[in-house]
């Protein structure tokens, strides 16, 4: 069994989370309720188990209604509870030492003892542990996050977009009748009984919430008191009823999103479209009421603070209706653009029938430094979808892509990322006998690995990676499947089942047979730096042979000191993104190598889909941090390409050459893949036309996502200080344009010193 | 028809830039030649005056290790004070000093292509310029100075129904316009001054050579042309000059006019070629200094543009 440290860092979080509004001690005595009913119900089935814990948190944990919120629901997490991603919360039944460490040290000296007893229940019973207990291995497989790894796992729900059009159409109402229908005929079923109760504990929560609204009414102002008398006339609708309104519809999906502790939200556009053009035509509410109705809801997700979730989808194939749809996406479009918030992370889909009115909006919300909405070619993205999950077109269309990219099929699969490969720092163990050059671990497993000398080619060489890789595969596939093996010994995610397709039907929980698509994705990590230093390898080593490959790994090891020209040579090396057949072509290779490598192994454990994604968190750094210099050039401890973009600085031909580079890639291997651009405000904006050509002539070649960011001139402030970070950022200076950063200092300056004309 | 050519132009390059949007409408690549008739004291691009590879020396970059005068064949390389002296008659361009220099303080500028390795690189954004109504321009240095490979190259591209833009300082024979025009979609006409002997003695133009092929163009049609002026302190940038550009432009019933704004950005490049820079005037002028020029040539009836 591994080692591994319960109390380390679980997840990414760079948003801070707002503070409990409990005291502490009702905090401490909620857990040790908590606590007390997960261990009085062990003898119970585990969907009653969960459904009897989430009722000590439920309504408890919800906060107070906040001034400026139109629609009810925010909820606070404590170290103990239960939740299906380590985002907010933990997964399962959980407990998040230490943070559960942190609050023990807030509390007075008397109370700590308690926190004691906790914690060495939750040893033996959060689930993450368990998984991390029976998974994790010595020198192969680590856990979230712990970067000495070249592979990590976890047990985790993420990215659940729950089935909000059923929801929305039947109500609680409808979900209760279906149930209770199902269990006059399966009186056995526990998943229909915990169902029952799941939307009892909904009813209390409406109940809970309606008291917060009144109680606030005796000291609001005319005008708040308005708005929450309407709040407190929807909750008492949706309690059973389907909506009927606008905040209604809103509401519904929002508090049961809440109980879910799902944090992505679906194609809101096509679900709540009808309902905002039913209001307006009715004269029901005015469309400055519905912009601060998104708006409202834009700021509740923020608040949840997810750091790299919140998705919200508009646009795209496969709507019920476009038409309303559309409504809701040009507000949207003017609150993403106003807000200028971290989340909801706003997502267009599109495709060749996109209006260019919305086209126009997103290059404006872009424009003006929103980084929204993330781009998606529905053109390619539906085949590829169908392609990869192996489902039909029709369910393709379906598809939305949550946290940094990944796609699931909204209502219908799973689709979370349990596991992250480093394919560098593999490339540098195969190249060191096994061992990791950073820490002088073994990490090769039970694969042979040969010595340098004995490679006589190139393909010899790369076949052997390519062989170490597949062990590491195998490994993957594995440790996804058992996360969810896991989680389903322990749990139900009740909630998230009941708008999961074919839970209701089946009469059982999503991971225990009861989800349609039972799919999950590998997060792969220096994807273009493994594939640069390959064809550094073969172009130096096999093609020039100007090195021996113990030349090379002798260099790497000494991070390249006293080896100036060689690592010249490295870097002056063809690289991706320059739109070269060369380093474009190898990296390309890899790419099918290991998507498909990590398919064919999904298929043949039984998944649905089990599909690489190349997303972009800050990984791409920590774990860069913690790998040894690469053929490439990289040096030891330096961070790795960001997603599917070239290692930064190594593409220098242009946005077109990168694109085209980036278009290379055939989308239907991969189950998302980012692709970041980013541009200066004044080429950005002042060239619009080519711009959008540029984007719509890239996607039409091919190219799958966009993620753009416009910057302003603090950015070229820091690129001043650090020109590595910004080899790409096309400036206007006058009369010709120029990358910032090769530009001497004193054009620089000139360019900093000139008046920043805004609005 | 797809071309037959059997010879396979070799042409001196300085530069090929892609995604360009401001030398001509669209998303375009824009193919810099090198060699130039002229000398104009505010040149922005010395190293394209010249059809060779020129050794470019990064003073700031450089630590005076003497790696390159180790390595260089020719013994063009003296070191001074811890400073390399490149004596550039001598050098052979091999790049050996580049290749060594670790610091990447020396670089070259300038290689020769042949037409087809030019257009392999063209064609890789050929979507982009159909969906952006771009294209290609030649520009230099002055473009006609190659101009069997240029038109082979405007060849091509017409075969491949590309637009194509030439920049030319106008200082060409005139046989050459007049045999390409039809394969040029666009001229960017450099005007610099309407006196001239002023003209002559700044830059070594010839006045009437030029005038005469802007006629020319004018007279076969005046909507392909653009006139360009470079506003540069000290030798152009008076409301009478500019007038008198003006008026040219009015009398040959060319409608667009373009006011480039004078700027030193090409400076640094002469330290690193070993040259002075031979302008006198620092002060680069901004967008708004010639919004006056703009108004008086829009009064003149013109369509007035500032930037590229």
């Amino acid at each position: 069994m591994a080692n591994f440290n319960v109390e380390g860092a679980q997840n990414v979080e760079i948003s801070k989370k707002l503070p409990c509004e409990k005291p502490l001690v009702a905090q401490l005595e909620i857990m040790e309720r908590y606590t007390a009913v997960h261990r009085s119900t062990d003898r119970q089935s585990k969907e009653i188990r969960e459904v009897e814990c989430l009722k000590v948190l439920y309504p408890s944990l919800f906060r107070r209604i906040t001034d400026n919120d139109l629609i009810a629901g925010r909820t606070d997490f404590l170290p103990i509870g239960f939740g299906t991603v380590t985002s907010v919360g933990g997964v399962g039944h959980y407990c998040v030492f230490k943070k559960l460490r942190a609050f023990q040290e807030q509390l007075e000296e008397k109370d700590r003892k308690r926190v004691d007893a906790l914690y060495d229940y939750w040893l033996d019973h959060d689930l993450k542990t368990q998984f991390n207990k029976e998974v994790l291995t010595e020198d192969t497989l680590g856990m979230f996050i712990d970067c000495e790894y070249p592979m990590i796992a976890t047990a985790r729900l993420s990215g659940m977009m729950l089935d909000y059009p059923k929801l929305l159409e039947r109500g609680i109402g409808g979900l209760r009748a279906d149930l209770r229908e199902q269990l006059d005929r399966q009186p056995e079923n526990d998943f229909y009984k915990a169902g029952l109760r799941c939307l009892d504990i909904f009813v209390d929560c409406a109940f809970h919430l309606q008291q917060d609204a009144l109680s606030q009414m005796e000291q609001a102002s005319a005008g708040r008191k308005e708005e929450l008398r309407k709040m407190h006339e929807a909750l008492e609708h949706i309690k059973e009823r389907s909506p009927e309104t606008f905040h209604e519809a809103m509401q519904l999906f929002w508090l049961f999103a809440l109980l879910a502790g799902v944090i992505n939200y679906g194609r809101l556009d096509d679900y709540l479209g009808p309902y905002l053009v039913a209001d307006l035509e009715a004269g029901r509410l005015t469309e400055e009421e519905a912009y601060r109705y998104i708006h409202s809801l834009w700021t509740m997700i923020e608040n949840r603070r997810t750091t790299v979730n919140g998705r919200i989808i508009v646009g795209g194939k496969g709507r019920k209706h476009p038409k309303e749809a559309d409504v809701f996406l040009h507000i949207a479009m003017k609150v993403a653009k106003n807000s200028r918030y971290v989340e909801p992370q706003f997502t267009l889909r599109f495709d060749k029938d996109t209006s260019e009115e919305i086209w126009d909006e997103a290059l404006d919300a872009l424009g003006a430094g929103a980084t929204y909405p993330t781009l998606y070619n529905d053109d390619v993205n539906v085949p590829a979808v169908a392609f990869g999950m192996r489902v039909d077109e029709k369910a393709a269309e379906q598809y939305v892509p949550f946290g940094c990219t990944e796609f699931v099929i909204q209502g219908q699969s799973t689709g979370t990322p349990n596991i992250c490969i480093n394919l560098l720092k593999l490339l540098t163990i195969f190249m060191n006998d096994g061992i990791d050059p950073m820490d002088g671990k073994r990490k090769n497993g039970p694969v042979p690995i040969r010595k340098l000398e004995e490679y006589r080619t190139f393909e010899e060489f790369y076949a052997g990676y390519k062989a170490f890789l597949a062990y590491y595969l195998d490994l993957s596939v594995q440790a996804q499947y058992y996360s969810y093996q896991l989680m389903n010994r322990y749990v139900s995610f009740l909630f998230t089942s009941l708008l999961t397709d074919d839970c209701i039907a089946r009469g059982k929980a999503l991971l225990d047979g009861g989800v349609r698509y039972l799919g999950g994705t590998n997060e792969t990590y220096g994807n273009i730096n493994t594939s640069d230093s390959l064809w550094a390898i073969r172009d130096l080593v096999f093609n020039r042979k100007k090195y021996t490959l113990r030349q090379l790994n002798d260099a790497m090891l000494a991070n390249f000191t006293g080896y100036d020209a060689l690592r010249k040579d490295c870097l002056a090396c063809d690289k991706y993104g320059n739109d070269l057949d060369t380093a474009d072509n190898l990296a390309n290779d890899l790419y099918e190598f290991v998507a498909q490598g990590v398919r064919d192994r999904g298929i043949a454990i039984g998944m649905q889909y089990f599909l690489i994604v190349i997303s972009n968190n800050q990984l791409n750094t920590e774990w860069g941090n913690r790998t040894a210099a690469s053929p490439d050039g990289r040096l030891s401890g330096m961070y790795m390409n960001p997603a599917n973009n070239p290692q930064g600085g190594a593409n220098k031909s242009g946005p077109t050459a990168m694109l085209n580079s980036l278009a290379k890639f055939d989308a239907k291997y991969h189950g998302g893949s980012v692709q970041n651009i980013k541009f200066s405000p004044s080429m950005f904006n002042e060239n619009r036309a080519v711009i959008k050509s540029l984007f719509k002539t890239y996607f039409a070649k091919g190219g799958c996502h966009l993620m753009v960011t416009v910057v302003d001139k603090g950015v070229l402030e820091d690129a001043v200080e650090h020109p590595e970070k910004y080899p790409d950022l096309i400036v206007r200076v006058s009369g010709f344009s120029a990358v910032f950063v090769d530009l001497s200092p004193n054009i620089q300056q000139e360019l900093l010193s000139r008046v920043l004309y805004e609005r | 028809m797809k071309d037959k050519h059997k010879t396979d132009h070799r042409l001196a390059i300085m530069e090929i830039e892609r995604f360009a949007v401001h030398d001509g409408p669209g998303i375009r690549t824009v193919v810099f030649l090198q060699g130039c008739p002229l000398h104009c004291p505010w040149c922005s691009n010395p190293e394209s005056q010249q059809k060779k590879a020129h050794l470019l020396h990064i003073g700031s970059r450089c630590a005076g290790c003497g790696q390159c005068e180790a390595v260089c064949p020719s013994r063009s390389i003296f070191f001074r004070d811890h400073h390399p002296v490149f004596d550039r008659q001598r050098c052979v361009a091999c790049k050996a000093c580049a290749a060594i220099c670790t610091h990447n303080a020396i670089k070259f500028v300038g290689q020769t292509l042949s037409s087809s390795e030019i257009m392999e690189v063209i064609l890789r954004d050929r979507d982009y310029y159909l969906n952006s109504g771009g294209g290609v321009t030649f520009s230099g240095g002055e473009a006609f100075m190659q101009y069997e490979g240029l038109k082979d190259l405007l060849i091509q591209c017409k075969n491949e129904k590309l637009h194509t833009v030439v920049e030319t300082c106008g200082q060409v024979p005139y046989e050459r316009i007049r045999r390409s025009f039809p394969l040029i979609d666009l001229f960017l006409f450099d005007l610099k001054h309407a006196d001239k002997n002023r003209l002559k003695q700044e830059t070594g133009a010839d006045l009437d050579t030029i005038l005469a092929n802007l006629r020319y163009m004018a007279r076969k049609n005046p909507n392909k042309v653009i006139v360009r002026i470079p506003c540069i302190p000290g030798f152009n940038f008076d409301e009478g000059t500019l007038r008198q550009l003006f008026s040219l432009a009015k009398e040959y019933q060319i409608q667009q006019v373009h006011l480039l704004p004078y700027h030193t950005l090409g400076k640094d490049k002469y330290a690193q070629m070993g040259l002075s820079y031979p302008h006198p005037y620092d002060q680069m002028l901004a967008k708004e200094d010639l919004l006056p020029f703009k108004a008086m040539g829009e009064e003149m009836g013109l369509e007035i543009g500032i930037g590229g």
